[in-house]
């Protein structure tokens, strides 16, 4: 156990937990965007920097990165916290500024509009989406490519991919709605900023209705080895 | 439709607010309903919750199942509870006393604190427009005190104050429609969820807690008990209900209807009710009684639905 203070009030924690879970544990609020508990911390949008005393120097640090130790002092609110948060805010805003997620985020920060010069993404490049992907589902079909300002998420070389099972992870995790799921019929189409793709659903034997891409089944039923007809119904109908 | 893939329960929090030890039946659709709103609203939440089976499995002395600060009410006072708790905030951020923060106040109660005994102190709190969040989990019957009726049981459900038998067919009054009472309050946020849609109710309930001003959300809760069934059928009979019908999923936003579920023709109600003690007793007739005027309801729905 270690004991550190955040926001002047003392918290005891396990060692290996990083400042954030410490303050979601005890209801302190730190705004992310990049960050979920079932896949590794990266550190990528930056909204949870906190400003953290060690041997009596102050600096910032991303809270969903840093490990708690003995003794540690975290503002989550300090000035230089929230000037810094602001204007990475702005820069979000700044990216995207006719996304839904990113606007209200700003609204709770208290940035009403930016001064910089703005483009129109709806994708933050936070990576979530690419981490779940590989950690979680196990397939790595969508990844960043390229540097710098042509940083992009997609498919490799912007073409279908042949290992995506269009489980719609990615869709479901995108903190800002990115990336476009729905089924129509038959076929279900998934629609990242970069690529898209369209996958041939499986119809269920008794109730005829389209439940699951093809493509799914057969990945789940390599991983698991069951037999091949356990997923002839649909879940309704099993 | 949302048909996520079996990987996408994964992602959501593993951190429970409502946990685990309560004293639900087996196979409570309400306890899981429960659990999952909770998920979904965070642990920034304030809880009015009305007396009913969810206050008495969580909650017997000295043990809790919250993890969130729970107020419990009384039948008829829930919202009011709610309001004055979102008053107090207001106010307390308002003087300096406690610092800028989003907390989210939530009111839950079963059917009968809603639309019977509650009915006056909701339709006051959603007139005023206080932010706050009404949950209702209608299991469609008084369950923890016994399956007496209540407004919101379905009509020919046998219940131990509306018993069938030779001179009656159980409940003789249509289920109240409450959906419909809450959004002609003219609110700017009315759902209906089925925790058999778990990421469409999770979705709807984040939703209504970032909706500004009242939201209210109608959560259909299988009882397995009270509705004379097996323990292991809490998930499919609300599939059920939504596939035929009888409990449609949709949501009302400022005024607008949109229907979530959409199916090429719905089921018919028999593959609802036969699964059901509680219908058991009912003759051909009834049941086609029943099935025009689901079908003449649905139909309606969807006109709304589609005229925006």
């Amino acid at each position: 156990m270690v004991t550190l203070t955040i926001d002047g009030r003392k918290l005891k924690a396990e060692e290996g937990q990083t400042i954030l879970q410490v303050a979601e544990d005890n209801n302190i609020y730190i705004p992310t965007l990049c960050h979920n508990e079932a896949v590794k911390p990266y550190g990528a949008c930056r909204l949870c920097l906190v400003e953290i005393t060690r041997r009596g120097r102050e600096k910032l640090v991303a809270s969903c990165l840093y490990e708690v130790e003995d003794g540690l002092e975290v503002k989550t609110g300090s000035d230089r916290v929230v000037s810094n948060r602001r204007m990475l805010m702005e820069l979000l805003l700044a990216r995207c500024p006719n996304n839904k997620e990113i606007q209200d985020l700003a609204r709770r920060l208290g940035v009403e509009e930016t001064s910089f010069q703005q483009d129109d993404k709806q994708c933050i490049l936070c990576a979530l989406c690419v981490r779940v992907c590989q950690e979680v589902v196990g397939v790595s079909a969508i990844s960043l490519v390229n540097r710098g300002v042509d940083r992009q998420m997609g498919t490799p070389y912007y073409e279908p991919s042949d290992v995506c099972i269009g489980c719609g992870s990615c869709a479901y995790v995108c903190p800002v709605g990115a990336i476009d799921f729905k089924d129509v019929g038959d076929t279900r189409y998934i629609k990242w900023p970069s690529s898209q793709m369209d996958f041939k659903l499986k119809k269920c034997k008794t109730c005829g209705g389209y439940w699951i891409p093809e493509r799914q089944l057969e990945y789940m039923i390599e991983q698991t080895g069951l037999p091949p007809g356990t997923f002839d119904n649909c879940p309704d109908c099993r | 439709m949302q048909n996520y893939g079996v990987y996408v329960p994964r992602l959501v929090t593993k951190k429970d607010i409502f946990v685990s030890g309560h004293r639900a039946c087996i196979g409570c659709g309400e306890a899981l309903a429960v659990r999952l709103v909770c998920k979904a609203l965070g642990q920034n939440t304030i809880i009015a919750s009305a007396t009913g089976c969810m206050e008495i499995v969580s909650s017997p002395l000295p043990t809790t199942s919250w993890k969130v600060p729970w107020i419990h009410t009384l039948f008829e006072n829930t919202a009011a509870v709610a309001s004055g708790i979102e008053s107090g905030l207001k106010m307390l951020m308002k003087k300096g006393r406690i610092a800028q923060q989003d907390i989210t106040v939530v009111a839950m109660a079963g059917d009968g604190g809603t639309s019977d005994i509650g009915l006056q102190a909701l339709s006051g709190a959603l007139e005023r427009g206080h932010n706050f969040v009404y949950l209702c989990f209608d299991n469609e019957a008084y369950m923890n005190t016994g399956i007496q009726r209540s407004s919101s049981t379905p009509y020919g459900a046998a219940t131990t104050t509306s018993p069938a038998g030779k001179v009656s067919i159980g409940q003789v009054s249509w289920k109240k429609n409450m959906p419909a009472i809450a959004a002609a309050h003219n609110i700017p946020y009315v759902a209906t969820a089925c925790p058999s849609y778990p990421f469409d109710m999770m979705d709807k309930v984040k939703k209504a807690a970032a909706t500004p001003g009242p939201a209210y959300v109608h959560i259909l809760s299988v009882c397995p008990t009270g509705w004379r069934c097996p323990t292991d059928l809490a998930i499919k009979l609300g599939r059920l209900a939504v596939e035929t019908g009888i409990f449609p999923l949709y949501e009302v936003e400022n005024g607008k209807y949109k229907l979530n579920f959409d199916f090429p023709e719905l089921k018919p109600v028999t593959a609802y009710m036969k699964l059901q003690g509680r219908f058991r007793h009912l003759s051909e007739d009834i049941i086609e009684k029943i099935q025009k005027r689901v079908t003449a309801d649905y139909a309606e729905l969807k006109e709304r639905a589609v005229e925006g």
